[in-house]
């Protein structure tokens, strides 16, 4: 079973509908991702060239199983797709964030999230306390926070 | 100060911008329009008409978050200078079965526009206007009143409604 994104007229992931590999064979017998974009064109009133491959294993630019990830992130609804550097975008979650092609995620200015400490994480474990990081887009930092204090 | 919205009157509007050679058949959408009034029987499925309410509910799942299914799909033909009744999709006293928008698309509209009807607080029977153009729709609360007007002289108009429950 193979995964196609549905692409829109302003790029964006506007559905993602699975596609039988059988659906998708070229007269060699071999899985093809232009046959199976005419299958979905046929069927689904939508131009062929608008229909792209995406994996249902692929997050982060990684494939879960070991394979080869395909066009950086599975795509989702509401997704962003590139077709420059072929890869799915999630939404930007704060206006400051930037594109790391190599993750193929959105990152934020001041670097990944930091980890927490083995204290804060027993603690999170013990329930006595709820620590995290947030993003503060005004402050352009990662912010401590117990969520229950 | 806070301020907390508890309803809104959501209009959505725009043009149908479908892949070049995928555009709307309006002539199919026409004809079945055309067909179903004489024949008095519902407007039949079509190819056209499902790439219509495909790209209607597949956008606004994108855009909104929320999903709509189809309720009832009809057309009208308007002959010149011909004003609809006032129109309300919903039943007032069968809320359950109700759609929750209406949904109006210009087929083959000339000089045709939408009146909608809503109250602001004490402010009663106010109205939006706007044109509905060939390949335009407007989508409304089927609890809003409506109406379309019609200012051509010489030719009919053909409009096709969908109304739609949300989930």
């Amino acid at each position: 079973m193979a995964h196609f994104a549905k692409i829109g007229m302003n790029g964006k992931v506007i559905a993602v509908l699975t596609c039988g590999n059988g659906d998708m064979l070229n007269a060699d017998g071999v899985e093809d991702e232009k046959v199976g974009q005419q299958y979905l064109e046929r069927h689904n009133n939508w131009p062929a060239p608008m229909w792209v491959q995406t994996s249902y294993n692929t997050s982060a630019n990684t494939h879960r199983l070991g394979g080869t990830p395909l066009r950086g992130n599975y795509a989702g609804i509401g997704y962003t797709w590139d077709e420059d550097d072929q890869i799915f975008w999630p939404k930007k979650p704060y206006a400051s964030w930037v594109k790391n092609m190599t993750t193929a995620q959105w990152e934020s200015p001041a670097g990944a999230q930091p980890t927490l400490t083995a204290e804060q994480t027993s603690q999170n474990a013990a329930d006595t306390h709820r620590w995290r990081y947030n993003w503060n887009e005004s402050g352009q930092s990662w912010d401590l926070t117990d969520g229950k204090a | 100060m806070q301020k907390k919205v508890l309803s809104e009157i959501d209009l959505h509007y725009g043009i149908i911008n479908m892949p070049k050679k995928f555009e709307i058949n309006s002539e199919k959408l026409q004809e079945d329009i055309l067909s179903s009034q004489l024949k008095n029987e519902e407007l039949p499925y079509s190819r056209e008409w499902d790439k219509l309410n495909t790209y209607m509910r597949e956008h606004v799942n994108v855009e909104y978050g929320f999903t709509l299914i189809n309720k009832r799909s009809w057309g009208n033909v308007y002959k010149p200078k011909e004003i609809s009744i006032p129109l309300l999709n919903i039943d007032p006293i069968d809320l359950k079965n109700s759609p929750d928008y209406t949904f109006l698309y210009g087929v083959n509209v000339k000089n045709c526009g939408v009146r909608i009807h809503y109250d602001q607080n004490r402010r009663k029977g106010r109205s939006w206007d706007i044109p509905l153009t060939n390949n335009s729709f407007v989508m409304f609360p089927s609890t809003q009143m409506y109406y379309l007007t019609n200012n051509q002289k010489d030719s009919l108009n053909f409009i096709l409604t969908t109304t739609y429950e949300y989930i």
